[in-house]
């Protein structure tokens, strides 16, 4: 089935420049949910699906909402990989690479390693009094962390990250800049080569790592599958962790009330990880094509058409989360849908949420005494929008300029 | 075809009736039971499906699988020994009328 790469009939055409969306999504979110929850957006080419509700209902029906969408953005930066197949080649798959960063092994396997990496990299700017927190902290952190899981060995975190957002700028490459293709095609070439070596060493050797459980599982997997997969965990992994980290940072640095709570109180560290996820998404939305005519939001779509699942926008929809637009740790527990849902519920999920609300955040606001955010980096968060929060289908801080007392 | 009886924590009762073979998850889901979220549709990714055995009936529930053992150490609201992911507790006609415990929070 070819898809459609028109507005279904019937469907509401709504307008949407690409820059203001990449400023700040969740005005035109807001007036999406309100009045065009399914819109054809010609700028995306796609259909955005916006309330919560209609995106939880398309996630549970992965048969018709099918993740192989053709000519995707993802698929044309690292080839096909279980992000964009449905069972039972995606369980395949999923099962193989999973086990590493199940709870347990999280815990049992990675933690310290995670928590000792950290550390080192608060002794180097400990001294400093000063630092951007994503580029000095949050992004090396979590790279490390995740070269550690995948088992790439010889990759430093500064390598990880240059191909992460390599990857990224290819995947969310809606203008197709060819010099974006350019350089996602490099670090591509550049993991193939990273993935085929420590696949060789991994079955000599079993390490615990995603690449060795891999090479290792039940159900046979191609090198090539092993290596698409990894470009697909090296995208995302670091995004998200760091992104997580940075935004909730901030809305604490912007609350001092409430870090003080947090702070009197390690355990709403989890809270204030799930809030933030809710709260600015790091993944935006991603794409599903129609196996079949389906309707939703009022629509019939016809088979073969492209949806995004907005869940950025159903993490703000007001029906059901009050006052959506505002960070709030106390607020009644509803499931927020930043890990997406269903079969491809993010597999990161766990090494995220220990690595950055039980180790990352921690231990920055405990080590760096006196942290506040830098001259001039205070704002409300309608500013901080326009200047440093950036992006709609990934989204984060672009730096978090931070002081302290330096010891 | 068995029938579950879920009590909530508001005090209320739901009763759900299903084919046997289906997972005691996806029966709660397609019948709207609030409080059984299942983020990850029932792969035992997520620990959001999480109920509490009636404890009288837990033994012929069985034990959790090993997947599902490591996963309820994680969940929203404590573990206990009758704990279940019911996405991975199969109904059969030797179940009908389990009754299980909805838990105060899943995430």
């Amino acid at each position: 089935m070819s898809p459609l790469t028109t507005a279904a009939p019937g469907a509401p055409v709504v307008d949407l420049d690409l820059a203001d969306l990449r400023r700040d999504p969740y005005p035109a979110y807001a007036e999406l949910r309100r009045t065009a929850p399914l819109a054809w957006v010609p700028s995306v080419g796609r259909h955005l699906l916006t309330r919560y509700e209609d995106i939880v209902h398309a996630e549970k029906l992965p048969e018709v909402f099918s993740s192989r969408e053709e000519g995707s953005l993802l698929l044309r930066t690292v080839g096909p990989n279980m992000l964009r197949e449905d069972d039972p080649n995606h369980r395949r798959l999923r099962s193989a690479a999973e086990p590493p960063t199940r709870p347990r092994q999280v815990r049992d396997l990675w933690a310290a390693s995670f928590e000792r990496t950290a550390h080192e990299l608060l002794d180097r700017i400990a001294g400093r009094g000063e630092a951007d927190l994503i580029a000095d902290f949050a992004e090396p952190l979590v790279a490390a962390n995740l070269a550690l899981v995948l088992g790439l060995r010889t990759a430093s975190a500064e390598d990880i990250a240059d191909w992460s957002r390599a990857m990224m700028a290819g995947n969310s490459n809606y203008a197709d800049d060819p010099d974006i293709w350019l350089r996602a095609e490099r670090a591509t070439r550049a993991i193939e080569g990273a993935v085929a070596e420590a696949a060789e060493t991994a079955r000599r050797e079993p390490d615990g790592s995603v690449i060795s459980s891999m090479i290792h599982a039940a159900g046979p997997v191609e090198l090539a599958e092993i290596q698409n997969n990894v470009k697909v965990i090296i995208g995302g992994g670091v995004n998200e962790p760091r992104d997580v980290f940075g935004v909730g940072a901030w809305a604490l640095l912007n609350r001092p009330g409430v870090l003080d709570r947090v702070l009197a109180d390690p355990a709403s560290w989890k809270r204030v990880f799930e809030e933030t996820a809710r709260w600015v998404s790091p993944i935006g939305m991603y794409p599903r094509q129609l196996t079949q005519e389906y309707e939703i939001a009022g629509v019939t779509l016809p088979a073969g058409s492209r949806v995004a699942l907005v869940i950025a926008s159903g993490n703000r929809d007001e029906a059901v989360f009050e006052r959506a637009d505002e960070f709030d740790i106390d607020r009644p527990h509803r499931p927020h849908l930043a890990f997406g849902g269903g079969p491809h519920f993010c597999m990161g999920a766990w090494v995220a949420r220990h690595e950055v609300s039980a180790i990352a955040w921690p231990l920055v606001f405990s080590r760096l005494k006196g942290l506040r955010l830098a001259e001039g980096a205070t704002a409300s968060d309608s500013d901080s929008a326009a200047g440093r929060m950036d992006g709609w289908v990934f989204r984060g801080l672009t730096s978090l300029n931070v002081t302290w007392q330096a010891a | 075809m068995p029938t579950v009886i879920f009590q909530l924590p508001d005090g209320t009762e739901r009763k759900v009736t299903a084919a046997s073979g289906t997972a005691l998850m996806q029966a709660a889901v397609s019948n709207g039971v609030p409080g059984i979220v299942a983020e990850c549709g029932g792969n035992a990714s997520c620990a959001t499906c999480h109920v509490y055995v009636d404890a009288a009936q837990s033994e012929s529930a069985g034990p959790p699988n090993d997947v599902e053992d490591e996963m309820l150490d994680f969940t929203a609201s404590e573990r206990r020994p009758t704990s279940r992911l019911s996405c991975q507790l199969q109904l059969s006609d030797a179940l009908d009328g389990l009754v299980v415990h909805v838990p105060e929070e899943q995430v």
